[in-house]
């Protein structure tokens, strides 16, 4: 006996009519029932079941008759032979055994019910034992070893030999086997009475039959030709992303950089292959096929996400697309019985890095004197201040040391919520869900939540008809400091130990210690607490679609969709006071200059999508066609308008109208539109040769007439070496695929209105005159009206590999971009009006790079399964042509030759330590002394001086990495993410990375490791203030630090509860998982999180957090 | 249709092809000339006394926006802030004039109203380009409207630079109304650029020219000086008949910091080297004169010490001035602060919170102009001592000393202009064209109580000029570097 499914899901060969006529024996013109049913079951895309004995020596004429339904093929079929069949699912059909008791068959178990199983007494179960026997083959025909053979709702199960084959023993010849193997479909098998079957798995259809989304459709990722990578929704499960940014973090060749854990405003920056441009790097997001913000999609309504990295891929989204386009699927429902899932989780976050700061008084008080003794300068805290401190350590008050990292940092639990119903008859499909996240803030003052619904709705109205609509609305309720998080960090990295608290009795207390370039102290715990700082946000996508199926293989799509925001901050600032216990002098806390006022913003943006397609599929024999037409039009429309008023009698209404003083008010509004034609022809034959052709051609409003139409072509090619007969039989070859794509790209991403020389009106122009305000004009940026398109141009080759039944996964890439008439806003010298120099076609940029992925999945004795990947993505970007310019910013130079925004600083040299040194070497300064850093005279001639930078470091990582590790054992699953980012620097300045910068604090290694004429080794140069002797803070290389890392960013440990146990609570799945996020980090910088936000700058960020979270998911 | 939905203009400002069409427009285009004025690095924000930190008259301990690094000496064409900004600063609002200029031509309207916004714009491109020939030397002269060809103008000679400002000024003055009422006060009027002319020809030692553009203000009789001192730079006494051109500010719309910064920051502080230069109340030096008593040594002295510097054991503000309430030099400065000695403010005014306007010419320094000019040009004169003896009338000073010789009162004159414009941002001007700074400059600072605060050094060979910013020299290599600077 035997069961076959039929594997190939495209097409078999078209069947002629011709007369039935039976045989026993091959003739000609026949073949054998067993070749004829698997044709059938290509042919219809089903799966047939037969006992081997049944069919075995049966031989029909060949071609048949086309039938128009696979059961009239089969009545065909098996009329003259006396068979009969049974429906047993949808697209599952057995050939019944011919036996005496046929009729007394049991009804058949449905393989996906449930209910079927029925306890029975223990007495008849014995009675009724069968054993069964059988082979496990693969797609060629051969055993494979290491399958689980389980009965489907009992205990009895079993695993195969080394040539496949196994044997159990049942209570009865009526059960349904399930049979599972890593790199296999698992599949469910009604004995239906049977002892004996042959089984034939297929593939793992995530390796070869898998479905990508790409653009404007869905294709097989067996036969993409382009560079996609994906990732599903279990990828996504269970890791606690606040944000669907996140959610990309280990996807192969995409860099995403979570810089701050700041709730409600902890998204990630996204780089797909580096950078292309000098202008934003962002790529294309697109939910179901409409540009949308990532981080305003639940992440827990995301089935599918692609990202498209080529231009073969991408072409088609010409416009938008040359950073790379993201397309996100959400869920939606299936048809059957309804399915509700529920999963959360609860936490708590732990801030990562924060600067070792020094926060004992008396020593921050010394090393400032040491300091300025070091310039030559008086010091700032008197002996007698110093020993106050010193005798009165425990009056916080008055002498505190306050730790104002462990003041205003702290735990912050946070938690999830989803639920989703799904379901759907036989013609409309739904899922409804709701989501709910309250994160707390890891510093003082800062919170966020999230609401969040998403509706997806599809109903085939009739034969040719399918319209749909999918709706999703989040909103996020967002605090923070009245002063903003990123002024709070600033602030929050200015304090200084011998400020105070609070008083006992809960007033802020005030310092009594004069600190120059300090004199202000806000206290950080009233800049975090008081007043208001809300922001709401709301961001809606309805997304209408109909499908209408016309004549000659063609399909209509019209999109409409909308996508909207509406954003509200609402500010309150009020009037606080510190008191300052010594003098007992009560003053108001500075609020960033900002007097008690409120202040309302409001942003709204609508952007309105249309597009429609014409697609085309067609068969012919062998060669397989596909078409695509498209036309779209988009415009975006934004808008703002802000009031302000002061003159409130108290902190308690915290409206517009409760003010009275100096109102004020702004408004605007932006549009910008595009315009686009695309169309996609695609072909193959047998699956083997695959060939692709793209266009777009766009016309943006951000250029002038005559520059905005852009075209934007691409071709590409794939060979399945695997499908070739010299492979076919090659057992450890499971899939081998070649693939080559070159394509054009466009780039329009700059503000609207750069072609034309704008005159700017507003505050920032008006004048006054004998107090009276003067309403004044100027042009403030130089405009160039030939601006038009950048374009990219990127040439990919990959290869991909599935080895062994596909349990090792290799796929290699190799690129190379080339983005050409990059868009970038030049700096022109100030000499012409210091206006901001205009946004031009300035150059080009390659990027090229490698990227590799492995995956490994497979099993160890019977039940411990496990899995491990790795990728890696090199890119190497250089600037080939800047027509002899050179773009310099504050610390970096863009020229030809170098990779963009390269490092271009001084070279120190180490460490002057004595007179001599410094006069046999180049003029620096006079002031310059031992202990100071050395910089090296690159020019030769004896002064040190601009001309000495040198071109060094990266801004942009060489390297990009992951890794994961996963594992199975009973109910029990592990998983591990690890990331990192390699050849890449730093540079930052300012409060703590520099010390007692304009009177902020220093961090504690400037105390312990600075050079002195007796620490003449030690790592830094001599200690001096940053701001008081700028000379050894120079941008020299001497700063510039790697900021490469290595982190585990996800851990998790799940169980699933037994099947038996749950399903009596009416429970089909239900896991408890435990998840550690950003765990362990290894890297040589340490002054902050190195998944920091900016690589050069200051350090004033929201700080990244740990997180530990314990969560379940139910399915009912 | 295609190109129809494409083509948008925005709706939330102009451009330059609809622009620049009515009176309302130039007018709106020279408004937004003056605002340059008020820019951080000019005359906004702290910097007026950030400049007066460059002489011996004041201290900037934090070295705020790089100006105590030029103090000192250690500058160079990049680290210092203030080098690296004031040049695009003079050069935005001379960009704004320039443009202005360029599109006045054509635009219908009254032709006397025209003639005025062009002497108004001349003036004020004659003042940005003043004040780089006196920081920079020589710089590239630019008088059309901003393009793109000019980033690559070398330099011109300070000799051109200060030629074309005579030139803008000559024509402004025969443009511009002797004076403005209402809602035009504070424009440039004719004496405003008469005035200027004669700083711009005694910075350049012009001494006969120099006297007679400060004569030909005097003679308009337009100007006088306000009776009392101090009142001078109260708020509510804004716009009197001294000033004959100031940066005019407002709170809220047009702010500036200079409370916070004399109050609060100290980023500019009188040092003892200007408190210790008021004679005491008989004409007397602190050192020859019997009055004076150096447990009381504020006592007894020219009564503008009071009014301009803040001193240990004083009231201000409404509250008693200690000894370690100014924590630098234990003096601020009073003079441009809005508050008083005796009245109590609500609260400190902070950042851009204040608007007392900057007087960047006052009748003052016109007489005192002439004073100097007059005495070089010629020789000491009734003319000559009239002008110093308003001056220390109005300061209630003993008038100067008859029959000086032209060296004597050339001290005099000096010593006059140091103590009747001190922390008005001028004295560092004043010690370099004097050529003076390398003998005072080059020195100790000490606070109210003799100790070493801070050391200065100014190189002969190389301070008289800032030097050309790297930034700028980066961007337009042909760019001559100012002798003894590296790139």
């Amino acid at each position: 006996a035997g069961v076959l499914l039929s594997a190939q899901s495209t097409f078999g060969q078209a069947i002629m009519a011709s007369s039935q006529e039976v045989s026993s024996s091959p003739q000609k013109g026949t073949r054998s029932l067993k070749t004829i049913l698997t044709e059938l079951g290509t042919t219809y895309q089903v799966n047939i079941m037969y006992e081997e004995s049944q069919i075995s020596g049966k031989y029909l004429a060949y071609p048949l008759p086309k039938q128009p339904k696979v059961e009239r093929a089969l009545d065909l079929v098996l009329r003259d032979l006396g068979l009969k069949y049974k429906k047993v699912d949808d697209g599952v059909y057995a050939i019944l055994p011919v036996r005496k008791e046929a009729k007394k068959v049991p009804v058949l178990p449905t393989p996906s019910s449930q209910s079927s199983v029925e306890p029975r007494p223990e007495s008849t179960l014995r009675a009724l034992d069968v054993a069964v026997n059988g082979v496990v083959n693969d797609d060629k025909g051969v055993g494979i070893p290491g399958v689980s053979v389980l009965l489907k709702g009992g205990t009895q199960g079993t695993t195969t030999n080394a040539d496949g084959a196994f044997s159990l023993t049942l209570p009865d010849a009526n059960g349904t086997l399930v049979f599972s193997s890593i790199g296999f479909e698992t599949l469910e098998v009604p004995l239906i009475g049977r002892s004996s079957l042959t089984v034939q798995l297929r593939p793992d259809v995530k390796a070869l039959s898998e479905v990508v989304v790409v653009g404007y459709g869905t294709q097989k990722k067996v036969n993409v030709t382009g560079s996609v990578a994906t990732v599903d929704e279990k990828f996504l499960a269970n890791r606690p992303l606040t944000n669907s940014e996140q959610a990309l973090q280990g996807i192969l060749g995409v860099y995403v950089n979570q810089p701050t854990a700041q709730p409600g405003a902890d998204g990630a920056n996204i780089r797909i292959r580096g950078l292309g441009t000098l202008g934003s790097n962002d790529p294309l997001v697109l939910v179901d096929g409409i540009a949308y913000s990532l981080r305003d999609i639940n992440p827990n309504d995301i089935e599918s996400i692609s990202v498209l990295k080529d231009a073969a891929s991408a072409a088609i989204y010409g416009n938008r697309a040359a950073n790379g386009v993201i397309l996100i699927k959400t869920k939606s429902g299936q048809k059957g019985k309804l399915k509700v899932d529920y999963n959360n989780y609860v936490g708590f976050q732990r801030v990562t890095y924060l600067p070792d700061a020094v926060f004992n008084s008396v020593e921050y008080m010394e090393g400032k004197n040491r300091a300025l003794a070091n310039e030559g300068k008086q010091p700032e805290y008197s002996q007698a201040t110093i020993d106050e401190f010193r005798n009165n350590p425990n009056n916080p008050e008055v002498y505190p040391n306050t730790n104002w990292f462990d003041v205003l940092f702290s735990r912050a639990p946070m938690q999830e919520h989803n639920l989703r119903f799904s379901g759907g008859s036989d013609r409309t499909t739904f899922s409804i869900s709701a989501g709910y996240l309250n994160q707390q803030g890891i510093l003082m003052g800062s919170d966020a939540r999230k609401y969040s619904i998403g509706s997806s709705i599809t109903s085939e109205v009739s034969k040719r008809l399918k319209m749909g609509l999918n709706l999703s609305g989040t909103y996020w309720d967002r605090n923070e400091s009245v002063i903003g998080n990123d002024y709070l960090m600033n602030q929050i990295y200015r304090v200084l130990p011998t400020q105070p608290t609070l008083m006992s009795d809960g007033r802020y207390a005030d310092t009594w210690v004069r600190t120059p370039g300090h004199n202000l102290f806000r206290n950080p715990i009233a800049l975090a607490t008081e007043g208001s700082n809300n922001n709401a946000t709301m961001r809606m996508l309805a997304n209408l679609f109909a499908e209408y199926r016309l004549p000659f293989d063609l399909t209509y799509k019209v999109n409409v969709a909308i996508n909207y925001f509406n954003g509200i901050q609402s500010r309150f600032v009020p009037l606080v006071t510190k008191f300052e216990p010594k003098s007992g002098v009560t003053t108001p806390i500075d609020f960033n200059g900002m007097p008690r006022s409120a202040y309302r913003a409001q942003n709204g943006e609508m952007n309105l999508t249309m597009f429609h397609t014409l697609n085309y599929q067609k068969q012919l024999g062998a060669h397989q066609l596909g078409g695509l037409l498209g036309y779209s039009a988009e415009s975006f429309y934004n808008s703002n308008f802000n009031a302000y008023r002061e003159g409130y009698f108290g902190n308690e209404l915290t409206e517009l109208n409760a003010g009275s003083l100096n109102p004020q008010v702004n408004g605007g509004s932006g549009r910008n539109r595009l315009l686009s034609y695309f169309g996609r022809l695609n072909y193959n034959y047998l699956e083997k040769y695959l060939l692709e052709f793209n266009f777009r051609n766009d016309g943006s409003s951000r250029f002038a007439a005559g520059n905005r139409w852009g075209f934007f072509p691409s071709v590409s090619a794939g060979w399945r070496l695997s499908e070739e007969e010299f492979l076919k039989n090659v057992a450890a070859v499971s899939n081998l695929k070649l693939r080559a794509s070159w394509g054009r790209l466009g780039n329009q991403e700059i503000s609207a209105f750069s072609f034309v020389n704008a005159v700017s009106i507003g505050r920032g122009l008006d004048y006054t005159f004998n107090n009276q305000i003067a309403a004044g004009a100027a042009v403030n940026s130089f405009s160039d009206p030939n601006i038009s398109w950048e374009t990219t141009t990127i040439t990919n080759l990959g290869l991909d590999a599935g080895l062994f039944s596909n349990k090792l996964n290799l796929e290699l890439e190799w690129y190379e971009k080339l983005t050409s008439g990059i868009l970038q806003g030049v700096t022109i010298p100030d000499q012409i009006g210091k206006l901001d120099g205009p946004v031009q076609n300035v150059g080009d940029v390659r990027n090229r790079g490698i990227e590799l992925t492995i995956t490994h999945r497979s099993k160890l004795g019977k039940e411990f399964e496990y899995n491990a990947g790795f990728n890696v993505a090199y890119n190497r970007n250089e600037v080939t042509n800047l027509g002899g310019q050179v773009l310099y910013g504050s610390n970096t130079i863009t020229q030809e030759g170098s990779p963009i925004r390269s490092y271009y600083l001084l070279e120190a040299e180490g460490i002057f330590q004595n007179e001599e040194e410094i006069k046999a070497h180049a003029f620096q300064n006079n002031a310059t002394k031992p202990g100071d850093i050395k910089y090296r005279d690159v020019d030769g001639n004896g002064i040190i001086d601009n001309n000495d930078r040198v071109i060094t470091g990266r801004s942009f990582p060489e390297y990009t990495y992951s890794f994961t590790l996963g594992a199975n054992y009973k109910g029990f699953d592990f998983s591990t993410l690890f990331n990192g980012i390699a050849n890449v620097d730093t540079y930052v300045t300012h409060n703590y990375a520099q010390p007692y910068n304009n009177g902020a604090g220093v961090t504690r290694e400037w105390l312990t490791d600075s050079w002195t004429p007796e620490n003449p080794n030690a790592r830094l140069p001599r200690l001096t203030t940053a701001t008081g002797y700028p000379q050894n803070f120079q941008n020299s290389t001497f700063w510039l630090q790697d900021i490469s890392y290595l982190r585990l960013k996800n851990i998790q440990l799940g169980y699933t509860l037994p099947t038996a146990l749950t399903q009596r609570v009416g429970i089909s799945r239900a896991r408890v998982y435990v998840n550690g996020q950003n765990v362990l980090t290894f890297s040589d910088y340490t002054l902050t999180d190195p998944e920091r936000g900016k690589l050069y700058g200051t350090l004033f960020e929201y700080p990244s957090a740990k997180t530990y979270t314990a969560g379940l998911s139910i399915t009912f | 249709c295609q190109e129809s939905y494409l083509d948008l203009k925005p709706t939330d400002r102009y451009t330059e092809q609809n622009f620049w069409q009515n009176e309302e427009h130039a007018l709106a285009g020279l408004n937004g000339t003056y605002r340059a004025l008020t820019d951080d690095f000019l005359y906004g924000s702290d910097s007026p006394f950030l400049l007066e930190a460059l002489s011996p008259n004041a201290y900037n301990y934090g070295n705020t926006k790089g100006f105590n690094i030029i103090a000192k000496g250690n500058h160079d064409a990049n680290n210092s802030s203030v080098i690296n900004n004031r040049w695009g600063s003079n050069y935005r609002g001379i960009g704004r004039a320039n443009n202005l200029l360029a599109n006045l031509g054509p635009i219908p309207m009254d032709e006397a109203l025209k003639k005025r916004i062009r002497g108004e714009a001349l003036f004020l491109r004659a003042l940005f380009y003043f004040d780089l020939l006196n920081l920079y030397g020589g710089v590239p002269l630019i008088l059309d409207r901003p393009l793109l060809e000019q980033g690559t103008y070398p330099r011109n000679s300070a000799d051109e630079i200060r030629t074309q400002i005579l030139k803008d000024l000559d024509e402004a003055a025969a443009s511009l109304p002797l004076s403005f009422t209402g809602a035009n006060k504070g424009r440039a009027t004719k004496g405003a650029a008469l005035a200027l002319k004669a700083r711009v020809l005694l910075y350049h030692q012009q001494w006969a020219a120099a006297a007679e553009a400060a004569k030909a203000v005097m003679d308009q009789g337009t100007h006088q000086l306000f009776p009392d001192y101090r009142g001078l730079f109260y708020l509510e006494n804004e716009g009197n008949a001294e000033v004959v051109f100031d940066v005019q500010f407002k709170f809220p719309e047009v702010g500036n910091s200079y409370d916070i910064n004399f109050q609060l920051y100290e980023n500019s502080v009188p040092l003892p080297d200007l408190v210790n230069a008021y004679l005491m109340t008989d004409g007397k030096s602190i050192t020859e004169s019997p009055l004076y008593d150096p447990a009381k040594p504020y006592e007894n002295r020219d009564p503008r010490l009071k009014a301009t510097i803040i001193t240990p054991g004083s009231q201000f503000a409404g509250a008693p001035v200690t000894a370690t309430t100014f924590v630098q030099t234990g003096f601020s400065q009073k003079k441009y602060s809005v508050y008083k000695d005796d009245v109590k403010p609500v609260e400190l005014l902070t950042s851009g919170k204040s608007e007392l306007n900057f007087m960047y010419i006052r009748y003052a320094d016109v007489l005192l102009m002439y004073a100097e000019a007059k005495n070089e040009a010629s020789g000491p004169d009734a003319s000559v001592y009239e002008a110093l003896n308003k001056i220390r009338t109005r300061a209630k000073m003993p008038p100067v000393a008859e029959g000086l010789s032209k060296e004597q009162l050339r001290q005099v004159i000096r010593h006059e202009r140091r103590i009747e414009l001190a922390g008005e941002s001028l004295y560092y001007h004043d010690i370099r064209r004097w050529k003076i700074a390398e003998n005072v400059m080059n020195t100790n600072l000490y606070n109210h109580r003799n100790q070493v605060i801070d050391s200065r050094v100014f190189n002969a060979s190389r301070d008289y000029l800032w030097p050309i910013p790297s930034v700028a020299i980066q961007n337009n290599p042909v760019l001559a570097q100012n002798p003894g600077y590296g790139k």
